[in-house]
């Protein structure tokens, strides 16, 4: 398979994929043998780069492993009005905050989540459950043996990342912050 | 110790913009410019213990939490007021600055996910038809799989099997038997001559017993044993003898065979 047809085939898959496309799966969907990984990387960070202009409302992003076709975030307004939709709802403060938790210290339990709260994160974890973004992962062995919680692949897209560990050190961040203060 | 001389200005800040005690703890701390480190627990107790009065209605889930807070406050304020008789003792406030250090990180990551949640859900992505994923089988990774997919797995499984092994149908033993019920109305009909049967069947309250009367009826009609009649449509249909007698025998072959 030539480059421009390679280019062209990894383009309508990013099209027409519903969730981030990684390159296994499209090496398993052209099944060519002279066709290496590094090349379909680089054919996804060339069509990514190329994208990258003022004048393209297509961006390519890498997330959770895959990448995925995407907007600029700043062609919002025009595409909700095209589709009628209103802005769509925020994430409360308890529940970025037990996200927060989730991610940074998974897989962990509904009650060391309320312990380090200060709270009751029941009601928040199961909305965050119904949304996608964590999922169950196993009970711990200890008494009452808790469900363990993890965040889900939908949660690495909604948030951008490639693993959850790609998340900032909060110690960091809050070094960041003191550094500019002083 | 860091002292406060002033209480702060201005009314204070609803608790429910807080999302726990350790929030508003964090909010005081900051407000009152001072350090997470040394905490001037008297002033701060009684800044928490007024924000708490303040609240004209106090949401049960989460007031638990604040008066708990706020109990844990007023105990380290005792124990601040007691001498130190150990100088190498811990500070009774070491376990709370812990707590605090610990949500600040989490409110810090969350800070960083509310910024990035603004970003991103103005994020379009391509809407693929429903049927793509209808006409191939679903595949799930197994980073999506969690206990709430398994177990939705294990319900579908156990409807189609329920649905597929339906509970028995449930066999009565029969209450009423016919071959018993021809030889009531064929005594009853020697007997009496005329036997009104709606009425007769009408003053059973069991349907089970109804049918074998009405079965019993026409077998010993079919027998000649009685005659049926009736006058006119929706009448009351009258029994009586037929042009041949049955035995004991007759009635008794008929019950076993048939009923």
């Amino acid at each position: 398979m030539d480059k421009d047809t390679l280019t062209a085939v990894v383009e309508a898959i990013l099209l027409t994929a519903s969730g981030p496309v990684t390159v296994p799966a499209v090496m398993e969907a052209i099944d060519d043998r002279k066709v290496g990984e590094d090349e379909v990387a680089a054919i996804f960070e060339a069509i990514g780069e190329n994208l990258e202009r003022p004048d393209s409302g297509l961006r390519l992003e890498k997330v959770a492993g895959g990448w995925r076709c995407t907007t600029p975030p700043n062609l919002d307004p025009y595409l909700r009005s095209f589709h009628g939709i209103a802005a769509r709802q925020r994430l409360s403060q308890a529940a970025l905050e037990v996200l927060a938790i989730v991610a940074h210290r998974q897989p962990v339990t509904l009650p060391e989540m309320n312990f380090i709260r200060g709270t009751n994160s029941a009601s928040v974890v199961r909305t965050l459950l119904d949304r996608g973004l964590l999922r169950m992962a196993g009970r711990k062995k200890v008494v009452g043996k808790p469900f363990l919680y993890r965040t889900s692949k939908d949660f690495l897209v909604h948030f951008g990342l490639e693993r959850a560990e790609d998340l900032p050190d909060p110690e960091e961040m809050l070094k960041d912050e003191t550094a500019t203060v002083e | 110790m860091t002292m406060v001389a002033e209480e702060p200005q201005g009314p204070p800040v609803e608790l429910s913009v807080f999302s726990g005690p350790l929030d508003l703890l964090l909010h005081l701390i900051k407000q009152n410019e001072v350090s997470i480190y040394d905490i001037p627990i008297f002033s701060i107790c009684d800044q928490f213990n007024a924000h708490l009065k303040a609240m004209q209605e106090l949401d049960l889930d989460s007031a638990g939490d604040f008066l708990w807070m706020a109990s844990w406050l007023l105990h380290l304020k005792s124990k601040m007021l007691l001498p130190q008789v150990d100088q190498g003792a811990e500070d009774p406030r070491e376990e709370l600055v812990e707590r605090l250090l610990a949500y600040r990180r989490v409110k810090e990551l969350a800070s960083f996910l509310h910024d990035s949640d603004i970003v991103r859900r103005c994020l379009w992505v391509p809407e693929v038809a429903a049927d793509v994923d209808a006409e191939r089988e679903q595949e799930l990774d197994w980073e999506d799989v969690d206990l709430r997919v398994l177990a939705q797995a294990y319900l579908d499984v156990m409807q189609k099997f329920a649905a597929s092994h339906p509970p028995p149908i449930k066999v009565l033993p029969l209450r009423f038997r016919v071959e018993d019920k021809m030889k009531d109305i064929y005594e009853l009909v020697r007997s009496d001559g005329l036997v009104p049967l709606l009425r007769h069947l009408n003053s059973r309250s069991d349907p089970v017993e109804v049918v074998t009367v009405m079965v019993a009826a026409l077998e010993l009609v079919r027998l000649r044993g009685v005659f049926a009649e009736q006058r006119s449509p929706f009448a009351e249909i009258y029994l009586r003898p037929g042009d041949r007698s049955l035995g004991a025998k007759e009635l008794l072959i008929r019950g076993e065979n048939g009923g």
